[in-house]
């Protein structure tokens, strides 16, 4: 009887893997964009994570002209995830997370020709404009003093550059005036990402030099980019920092200090 | 007010945002749907299949296999979350570019929902008293007739509330669309919310919407209930 129910078992396993398999069979289409001029021409599929400019952009460009569909995911690995199967034909996405993404997958690749320009800021309750003129001084610092540049080049610098200049907070800060806590999407490598356990990144490192000027603790909650701004105006953090473009929609709710990064949206697409 | 005035504007009025919801609503209405109808046909036939099994003194060669395959399917699925099973089934079944997303989703939840089904609808068919196979068998029906005449009305009457409370939830499981960008309702309620960044309005309406269709459904299976208690007399 035990001999049995194992054939059986055997049997079934069997059975569930030549149905998956099955429906795998089917061939990836080849890539229909190969510059703006192609999604200007309609009928695209083009995919974004919800909330991020890619998001914002694309609905306003193409969605609400009916040129092309927008389809939202949660994260844009799981974009880039549909465009290698063929689900989508392009995914919108800032320039330096789509590099690490083509990194990764070298059946993709990121069109020359560049989506959109925008510039990152930190976003903060429009009541906070104390806070916010602090943090503006401390980032101009930053900028003068070439912290803000060396954090970059240790994320996005050349191969020779990449790793070699580590933020580290100086030997004697003091964290006497409490806590700044900093709302995050950390899936959004290389300005948040989770390394070892611990949230990392240019975000990361360019807040924690800030904390460290205003003479406080960083803390770093992450969660969904489209709630960072909802936590910010509800109080429960004190800045959001999610390469965080400046827009009109987002001027309604929030302020944002000084711009400390600039960036591009790109079109990721299948190489082939 | 005229501050929520605003809000309104912003959050439906504006660019047409309220689309976002119908066609959310119209999604979550069709996967329900068509997962409700797949998840009874599997879960009656699982039934049935397990109860036939549990019930007979020698089952055969057929009906041993069909019962071990079922409580594979019983364990897998009951075994896993919903939104892994739909992940799976969206990232590694359907691979194929032209499998639509609601297909997928349709699929995932009914086959989800059928294993539920299949539990409630055997535990109904298992409370059912022996003496009343006995009793059809000897008023010369065979068993694919008393099942179907005498046991199954009496057990789905009994199961009525549990499925109920089963279409429920899987009304609102729905909601995990969102992770293969499926624009459901919930998920019409995260576009505009992440488009206007007021999260008020947005959720308190998605919420609204699932508990009128809850209420509704609520009360449809009321009234099923009430007229299958009629007709005891």
């Amino acid at each position: 009887m035990k001999n049995r129910k194992m054939k059986f078992t055997a049997l079934a396993l069997a059975a569930a893997c030549m149905m998956s398999f099955s429906a795998c069979g089917s061939s990836i289409p080849e890539n229909t964009v190969n510059s703006l001029a192609d999604l200007d021409a309609g009928g695209k599929k083009i995919g974004v994570q919800t909330g991020t400019t890619g998001d914002l952009y694309s609905t306003d460009e193409y969605e609400a002209k009916k040129i092309n569909t927008v389809e939202r995911y949660n994260k844009g690995a799981d974009a880039v995830q549909s465009l290698k199967q063929g689900k989508i034909d392009c995914v919108i996405i800032d320039t330096e997370p789509a590099k690490v993404f083509v990194e990764k997958n070298t059946d993709l690749k990121i069109l020359d020709e560049p989506f959109a320009d925008e510039e990152y800021a930190m976003s903060i309750d429009k009541s906070n404009t104390a806070l916010k003129e602090e943090i503006n001084a401390a980032l101009t610092e930053l900028k003068e003093d070439g912290t803000l540049d060396s954090i970059k080049k240790n994320y996005v610098g050349t191969d020779e550059e990449k790793g070699k200049t580590p933020y580290k907070s100086p030997e004697d800060v003091d964290t006497s005036k409490g806590k700044l806590i900093m709302a995050t999407n950390a899936e959004f490598p290389p300005y948040e990402y989770y390394e070892d356990n611990k949230i990392v990144g240019i975000d990361a490192d360019m807040a924690q030099a800030v904390a460290d000027k205003l003479g406080r603790k960083l803390e770093i909650q992450d969660m969904a980019f489209d709630s960072i701004i909802a936590a910010v105006t509800a109080g429960k953090v004190d800045i959001g920092v999610a390469g965080m473009t400046v827009t009109e929609d987002r001027l309604q709710n929030v302020d944002f200090t000084d711009s400390y990064a600039t960036s591009k949206q790109v079109i990721i697409v299948r190489a082939k | 007010m005229s501050h929520f005035i605003e809000l309104f504007h912003r959050d439906f009025i504006q660019d047409n945002r309220y689309k976002y919801l119908l066609t959310g609503l119209g999604n979550t209405l069709l996967i329900t749907f068509f997962a409700v109808l797949i998840g009874i046909f599997i879960g009656f036939l699982i039934a049935i299949i397990r109860s036939s099994h549990d019930k007979m003194d020698r089952p055969g060669f057929l009906l041993n296999f069909l019962n071990l395959l079922s409580k594979i399917y019983l364990t897998v699925i009951r075994g896993t979350p919903t939104v892994v099973q739909l992940l799976i089934s969206f990232f590694i079944i359907f691979t194929s570019p032209n499998a639509s997303k609601l297909m997928v989703a349709t699929l995932t939840f009914g086959i989800n929902s059928g294993a539920y089904v299949a539990e409630i609808v055997r535990s109904g068919i298992m409370s059912i008293d022996a003496g009343q196979m006995e009793a059809g068998r000897s008023l010369g029906l065979n068993y694919a007739k008393t099942m179907r005449f005498i046991i199954m009305p009496q057990a789905f009457k009994n199961v009525l509330p549990a499925l109920a409370n089963e279409f429920i939830v899987l009304l609102k499981e729905t909601s995990v669309c969102g992770y293969i960008g499926l624009a459901d309702l919930t998920r019409g309620g995260d576009i505009i919310r992440s488009a206007t960044y007021d999260a008020f309005l947005p959720l308190l309406t998605v919420a609204a919407i699932y508990l009128i269709m809850v209420c509704g459904l609520s009360a449809l299976v009321g009234k099923l209930e009430r007229r299958l208690r009629t007709s005891e007399r």
